[in-house]
């Protein structure tokens, strides 16, 4: 028993853990609280909830754009109340983020903001070319390589922000609401590959209200529910239809 | 299957401001190299003017003694030699000195020989006496205060004017040393307070940008060295011009100065280094550019997450 936990924990280590999470803004009450939650490496989870529930905001404390408020967020098993700036970037380096609204940087070309992630750490332009051209031809963005994102439409906007979050190959991605902008055609191709970067390794969390992508997916779903947060697992379809949106 | 090249241009993650911020900085540099780089070339051209002069008309003085008019002639070489007793004495305390000498009876018939011809007994004529005044080496006489000393000690004592001259020049040059020295602090003041704004205003239009930056796991160091490496340009320009302006000020300076008394100025020249030290001034402005800009932004960003 205990070899075996600590067998699992080796090979699969937590990648996120939270304990006794709380979040507000300001002097706001609390958006979450007493969150607990241990997602193991190579992982894949779905992140639902009402809109409101939170789900960005449990996310940024991912990504380390935010600290808990109270309790703590250990990510790659530092502790991000303690982790100095430096430490931060370090991490966030293996972190692959598709935000809501996307953030892509205005006055950039799509090749440059999907760039980004690697001029950060000081990769070789070269490198750099070549995979972020391979990866925007993959997304069938190769014509709008000069295009900056003002130029861009919602779906286009959507895939180069999909793109910036995997060129880095990252240990962990965490993508919110993903496909909400892109046709149907092109969805199925996005989310393979999540699924794909998943096989090889990465643990992937998405926030999605989309109920065909939980049911075509047959992954595990986190769900914001009352400031709080509950787990069903893959085939749980009785919990999970009164939940959603 | 081989691909046409595409050529990619990359832009600027966080572009300095073109308008107003830019070309501020620009004219702030701009005019501190300007003042810097004429008060520095006064400055070195002088030095090397007074470096100029020889070793040996700075390490020695006459001092005369005028002779006393009184009647009696023995009374009267008494006298002269009493005053020159006196300010032997003076000279002698004074701690820059190394060696007071009167000249003797046989030197001085020497001296005036060429006028006066042979057989001559200067007992007999009212000739001033000489003091001849070895300063220690490297010593620096007030002479000034020598003069004041002696004219306190006897009337009768004079130093020569060429000397006085000479030590008000050099007070002089110290005091333009000086105010060199403040223009310095100030040019450094002005680039650094204006890079210290600029920066300030522009990591907060670019607050956004920075931190999607910081997402994508760019240090601190990252958004530093561009903001270093933009504020160097334009510090860069600005000295520049500032120089541009500042070269036909130094050449009008001088050919000014030309024309006022050839045979002097005329040594104030400048040495190869010291016009190597005028030109890097806009290096130097974009230096101190570099520097500001970098340490602000990591100072500035320390408060984000
Ligand atoms: N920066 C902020 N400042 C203040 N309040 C915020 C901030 N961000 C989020 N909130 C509040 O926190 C709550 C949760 O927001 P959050 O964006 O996490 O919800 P969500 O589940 O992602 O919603 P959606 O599905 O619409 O994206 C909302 O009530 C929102 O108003
Ligand atoms: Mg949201």
């Amino acid at each position: 028993m205990i070899n075996a936990n600590s067998n699992i924990n080796t090979k699969y280590p937590a990648i996120i853990e939270m304990q006794n999470v709380g979040i507000r803004y300001d002097q706001g009450p609390e958006i979450l609280s007493d969150i607990r939650l241990s997602l193991r490496k190579g992982s894949f989870h779905f992140l639902t909830g009402k809109s409101g529930a939170g789900k960005t905001s449990l996310l940024s404390m991912m990504y380390l754009a935010q600290k808990p408020s109270r309790g703590t967020v250990s990510v790659f098993g530092h502790n991000v109340n303690f982790a100095n700036r430096d430490a931060l970037a370090m991490l966030r380096r293996k972190i692959g983020v598709v935000f809501q609204d996307f953030r892509l940087i205005d006055h950039l070309s799509a090749f440059d903001n999907v760039a980004l992630p690697l001029r950060v750490c000081g990769m070789d332009e070269r490198e750099i070319r070549k995979r972020v051209m391979e990866l925007l031809q993959w997304v069938e963005l190769d014509k709008s390589i000069q295009a900056t994102p003002a130029t861009l439409s919602g779906g286009e906007k959507q895939r180069v922000a999909i793109a910036r979050a995997v060129i880095n190959r990252p240990d962990l991605l965490l993508a919110d609401e993903p496909t909400g902008n892109v046709d149907n055609d092109i969805a199925p191709k996005l989310m393979k590959l999540f699924v794909e970067l998943n096989r090889l390794g990465t643990t992937v969390v998405i926030a999605t209200h989309s109920e065909k992508l939980i049911h075509d997916f047959a992954y595990p779903r986190l769900h914001l529910q009352n400031h709080g947060l509950k787990i069903y697992g893959p085939n749980d379809y009785t919990n999970m239809r009164g939940n959603l949106v | 299957m081989s691909k046409k090249p595409v050529f990619i241009s990359r832009h600027e993650e966080l572009p300095l401001q073109g308008g107003s911020t830019s070309l501020f900085l620009q004219i702030m540099v701009g005019i501190a190299v300007f003042l810097f780089s004429v008060t520095l070339s006064g400055v070195l051209a002088i030095n090397s003017m007074l470096l100029n002069w020889n070793e040996s008309i700075l390490g020695s003085l006459t001092v005369q003694i005028m002779p006393s008019t009184h009647l009696n002639q023995d009374k009267a070489i008494a006298e002269t030699l009493a005053h020159q007793e006196k300010a032997l004495d003076v000279l002698r305390n004074i701690n820059e000195v190394e060696k007071a000498e009167p000249l003797s009876d046989k030197q001085l018939t020497k001296l005036i020989q060429p006028w006066l011809g042979d057989g001559i007994s200067i007992q007999n004529l009212p000739i001033p006496r000489i003091i001849d005044v070895k300063i220690k080496k490297g010593a620096s006489l007030d002479y000034m205060d020598l003069a004041y000393k002696l004219a306190q000690a006897t009337p009768m004592a004079s130093v020569d004017n060429h000397k006085l001259w000479l030590n008000k020049l050099i007070r002089f040059a110290d005091g333009l040393k000086l105010l060199a020295l403040s223009v310095l602090v100030l040019v450094v003041m002005i680039t650094s307070g204006a890079i210290f704004y600029t920066t300030q205003t522009s990591l907060g239009l670019h607050k956004y940008t920075i931190q999607i930056l910081h997402l994508m796991g760019a240090k601190d160091t990252y958004v530093a060295q561009q903001f270093a490496k933009r504020s160097a340009v334009l510090a860069l320009q600005g000295g520049f011009f500032g120089l541009l302006v500042g070269l036909p000020t130094i050449f009008g300076i001088a050919s000014l100065a030309q024309q006022i008394e050839g045979g002097i100025i005329s040594e104030a020249r400048l040495s190869f280094f010291d016009w190597g030290a005028i030109l890097s001034l806009p290096i130097l402005a974009g230096l101190i550019a570099m520097i500001t800009a970098y340490y602000t932004v990591k100072q500035t960003l320390q408060k984000m997450m």
